[in-house]
């Protein structure tokens, strides 16, 4: 749960109860286990989104088997990138969410699925999913496939996604992973195939006090140029969606003050550098203010490891001379259980 | 000179294989394990039968349950910043046994386990 106080530059701040979340939890038996979770987005809901977002992000039972082999099926988290399964503030720094994990990759991202999951040998992870697609029709310039989840919402099947990741916990303080998500998402539109592909790596290290993290997104969407033509035939605008969106980020954390419970502080800084029109199909020219960069630098100070109290700065920049990205200072408390 | 080198590499090969076979008599040892959501650390632990097993137990980020089945070990890794938790225990029979985390720690909690493997002993090693 967190809520925050954001002011961007030459705007005036606002104060946002951005998410609260209840985490369900059952087992049937030592085998068959449940788990739910429920999110508010923004305090209130009020129809067609106006207000924020009711949104059921998990909803599925674990059938646990052998160490290598589990299957799971209900509403999933898409196992991609850093922050998608492991969302809740006191594991990233910053107020926000990294913008890779918000614009290039579309977190917090779920959707209806069933799939196995297991660890093999010394901490090989994996987790592989069928789960519903996006659909192509949202997609948007400013923010990819974001607005394509289809949340578990009567999704349209017609074509299955795969989901995928690995990942790496046998050596102590190091986690390597790379995740794919593939699917065919234009099932409103029948004349053509818009297939999407999002692949991702990412590692975290720690050593001792300091800790690290970098990532590497992208996503490629096909046959981009036929659904600009067909999405500007139905509401008049082309959406000048890309053929390919690319995004990456390197951090640095370092814990000023470890002295336990309570005495704990985190100083951060963090490069990004986001682009939703990284390339595009022939005939369509990018739009520069979607080509980012923004670093982010900041503190957290955990009054319990479990509560995290964050402040940071952004500066953001783009590629375009006449657009500006704004600058915020952010606030935020941010706590879970 | 090239050939006492390698006489002295196969004889400590030699004394190292002699060695292994007698790492099969009970012994003590201490296992630290890091608890984090939602991977312990290490999560495949492979012990002798009859070793004495010294589990260190520290966490990360919040407080986490350690139970492995078949045994009696069922103790709660407290918060970040706090002091570890130790439990000992003698190895039981051969096989496979899972730990788990056993206190709600997140949306991905139930993926929080492990497996402590009990070799089968050797023939002809020290009881």
């Amino acid at each position: 749960m967190d809520f925050h106080f954001n002011k961007l530059e030459k705007d005036d701040g606002s104060l946002d109860f951005h998410r609260f979340v209840i985490i369900l939890n059952h087992s049937f038996s030592p085998r068959i286990r449940f788990v739910g979770e429920l999110e508010l987005e923004h305090a209130f809901v009020e129809g067609l989104e106006e207000g924020g977002e009711l949104e059921l992000e998990q909803a599925y039972v674990d059938f646990l088997l052998t160490r290598s082999f589990n299957v799971r099926a209900g509403m999933l988290l898409v196992p991609m990138g850093i922050i998608n399964e492991r969302h809740e503030p006191p594991v990233y720094q910053g107020v926000e969410r990294p913008f890779v994990d918000t614009v290039i990759i579309p977190s917090t991202w779920f959707d209806a699925g069933a799939g196995i999951h297991g660890e093999i040998g010394r901490g090989l992870r994996y987790r592989a999913y069928a789960m519903a697609p996006l659909n192509a029709l949202e997609f948007t310039a400013d923010e990819g496939i974001r607005e394509g989840r289809l949340k578990g919402s009567q999704a349209n099947v017609r074509g299955v996604a795969f989901a995928g990741r690995t990942e790496y916990v046998g050596t102590p303080n190091l986690t390597l992973g790379a995740s794919l998500w593939r699917g065919e998402t234009g099932f409103a539109i029948r004349r053509f195939d818009t297939p999407v592909r999002v692949a991702e790596v990412d590692a975290r290290y720690k050593l001792r006090r300091l800790e690290t993290r970098g990532q590497f997104a992208h996503v490629s969407i096909g046959n981009a140029a036929a659904l600009n033509d067909a999405i500007q035939r139905t509401v008049g605008i082309s959406p000048n969606v890309a053929s390919g969106l690319r995004g990456f980020y390197g951090e640095a954390a370092y814990r000023v003050w470890a002295a336990g419970v309570s005495k704990d502080l985190v100083a951060f800084l963090r490069y990004e550098n986001f682009d939703t029109q990284h390339r595009m199909p022939a005939g369509f020219l990018p739009l520069k203010e979607f080509d980012r960069d923004a670093l982010v630098m900041g503190v957290t100070y955990y009054p319990d490891p479990d509560v995290a109290v964050k402040a940071d700065y952004i500066r953001q920049r783009n590629q375009s001379g006449v657009v500006k990205s704004p600058n915020s200072f952010n606030v935020g408390l941010g706590w879970w259980f | 000179m090239r050939f006492r080198n390698i006489g002295r590499t196969l004889l400590l090969g030699v004394a190292l294989l002699a060695s292994g076979a007698s790492s099969q008599a009970p012994e003590r040892r201490v296992i630290r394990v890091t608890a984090e959501r939602f991977t312990f650390t290490p999560s495949r632990i492979v012990v002798n039968p009859g070793d004495t097993i010294e589990f260190r137990l520290t966490s990360d980020d919040t407080a986490h349950g350690f139970r492995i089945s078949g045994t009696d070990v069922n103790v709660v890794i407290p918060k970040r910043g706090m002091p570890e938790t130790s439990v000992t225990i003698t190895a039981p029979a051969p096989g496979k046994y899972a730990f788990e985390c056993t206190r709600m720690c997140g949306a991905g909690h139930n993926f929080m386990r492990g497996e402590l493997i009990v070799r089968e002993p050797r023939q002809g090693a020290p009881r």
